[in-house]
């Protein structure tokens, strides 16, 4: 009986190392996260994260402008809003999990260029009708033209953005960042093991929420706050970063991350075209990013804060949730920006130069959006092996 | 590990990505081969990313270790 506890115990311990300790690897990651898109397209609506950001804006400006408009929804009952709180808890209570929760200062300059970052996400967001999941990620598997145009956007953004990364370490003088001390002289608190309780706890707490939601007849907002929760849980054990998918080929040749996100896209399109070709979800469901203009200039707007920022909106939260301040101050420009550009933009009129949202197999049928589709996503693949292999597109 | 002598140290504690990662690089770069770097950083991110750009790039990662202080230190040999 005895030994029959111990070998359950090594199996919990390895199971919790091989979940909590280990890396999980990008690709799984992504095939992981393409199910759980798929499961919240099929439980409300595809997924976005800058919506949610907005409504967050939305009422930080309402609170401080008098005459802001009063946001629609609160942040509990808004889907995209309780997915991010999914994602921002998900992220806190596995790298509680996994030991490596912690308040992580940065040094001045580091937190300028957070947010500032922000600020452009927030804009660039606004311009294409969403940020690298809703108007790029979401979009494409959707099949809304503007997910194209915004790839190529993110694509020159992130190389802009790389360049003044380049420029700030040439011309500005670099200072060490944190001093020595902080953490040795509080040694004999072992935080590590309730670091560990706190964890667990959040992840029950988002259970509960569930029950408590579906308990209100609000089962799909439970839903869509468990389903955040998980994909925030595989973004941070993969460290899944949409930001290195566009940034690396110009920076370390590295084709890891573009493998990880096309792998994701083509499952998440063909399952998005069993859903949207079987009517199952309206076809039209989601196509409403601006092409091409608006998600074109908001890509490259959103690709260079993302490359300051160092992280896009999807790892801003995850990022936020394992500590990172520099990441919750752009989280706040983020989406306060997103809301004062959204609304501006609402009332100039602006917005009908921007573009329109164009369904894809409305212009050359689902018989030819399907191999155009897949073909696009494996030619990112190939060019980014290329690259990785012979160095073509590094520029440092 | 703590007979390893770098040649030069670089502090990259409180960046996080993708910071320590081109700094390290920008490092490397005016090294000559052979020559070994410290790299102090903070960000858990690096565990994974500086090995693996060592692998990829044709540098040799000497190891890494955990300090007491909370960060960890990097010791790479430039290829």
């Amino acid at each position: 009986m005895n030994s029959f506890i111990e070998s359950l115990k090594d199996e919990i311990t390895d199971a919790d190392s091989a979940v909590f300790k280990k890396k999980w690897p990008s690709w799984i990651a992504g095939i992981l996260i393409a199910i759980l898109a798929l499961l919240l397209f099929l439980w409300s609506a595809p997924w976005g994260i800058a919506g949610g950001y907005r409504n967050w804006g939305d009422w930080i400006l309402y609170y401080i402008i008098p005459g802001y408009k009063q946001p629609d929804t609160t942040p509990w009952l808004n889907t995209l809003s309780l997915s991010n709180f999914g994602i921002f808890a998900g992220a806190m209570a596995s790298a509680m999990m996994s030991r490596q929760f912690k308040l992580r200062p940065a040094p001045p300059i580091e937190y300028a260029k957070g947010i500032f970052g922000g600020i452009l996400m927030g804009t660039g967001a606004a311009l294409a009708g969403g940020c690298n999941v809703g108007a790029f990620y979401t979009a494409i598997g959707i099949f809304s033209m503007g997910g194209y145009a915004m790839m190529i956007g993110l694509g020159i953004g992130a190389f802009i953005g790389l360049k003044l990364l380049l420029l700030e370490m040439e011309y500005l003088p670099q200072k060490p960042a944190v001093s020595k001390t902080t953490v040795s002289d509080q040694k004999s608190f072992d935080w590590s093991l309730i670091q560990r309780i706190f964890g667990g706890l959040i992840f029950l707490a988002g259970i509960a929420a569930f029950y408590i939601y579906s308990s209100r007849e609000q089962a799909q907002l439970g839903g869509i706050l468990f389903f955040g929760m998980l994909i925030g849980l595989i973004m941070h054990r993969s460290r899944f970063c949409f930001v290195r998918a566009f940034r690396e080929p110009f920076m370390t040749g590295d084709s890891e991350m573009v493998r990880a996100v096309a792998l994701s896209l083509i499952i998440y399109g063909c399952g998005s075209a069993v859903i949207k070709w079987a009517y199952i979800q309206p076809p039209n469901m989601g196509v409403y990013h601006p092409f091409w203009i608006g998600s074109l200039i908001g890509g490259l707007i959103f690709g260079i804060g993302m490359l300051l920022a160092g992280g896009c909106a999807s790892s801003t939260l995850w990022r936020s949730g394992e500590g990172h301040t520099k990441l919750m101050a752009t989280l706040v420009t983020f989406s306060v920006t997103h809301s004062a550009v959204q609304t501006w933009l609402d009332a100039s009129g602006f917005k009908e130069i921007l573009g329109k949202g164009l369904f894809m197999p409305d212009i050359i049928s689902w018989q030819f959006t399907m191999p155009v589709f897949i073909l696009i996503m494996l030619s990112w693949i190939v060019i980014a092996d290329w690259n990785e292999k012979t160095e073509k597109l590094v520029i440092f | 590990m703590n007979t390893i002598k770098p040649d030069e140290i670089l502090d990259a504690k409180g960046l996080s990505c993708p910071m320590p990662l081109l700094k390290t690089k920008k490092a490397l770069k005016g090294m000559d081969s052979g020559q070994i770097l410290e790299v102090l950083g903070t960000d858990p991110g690096s565990k994974n990313d500086i090995p693996d750009f060592c692998k990829k790039g044709g540098n040799e990662l000497l190891g890494m270790e955990d300090h007491p202080d909370g960060y960890t230190r990097y010791f790479i040999k430039k290829g």
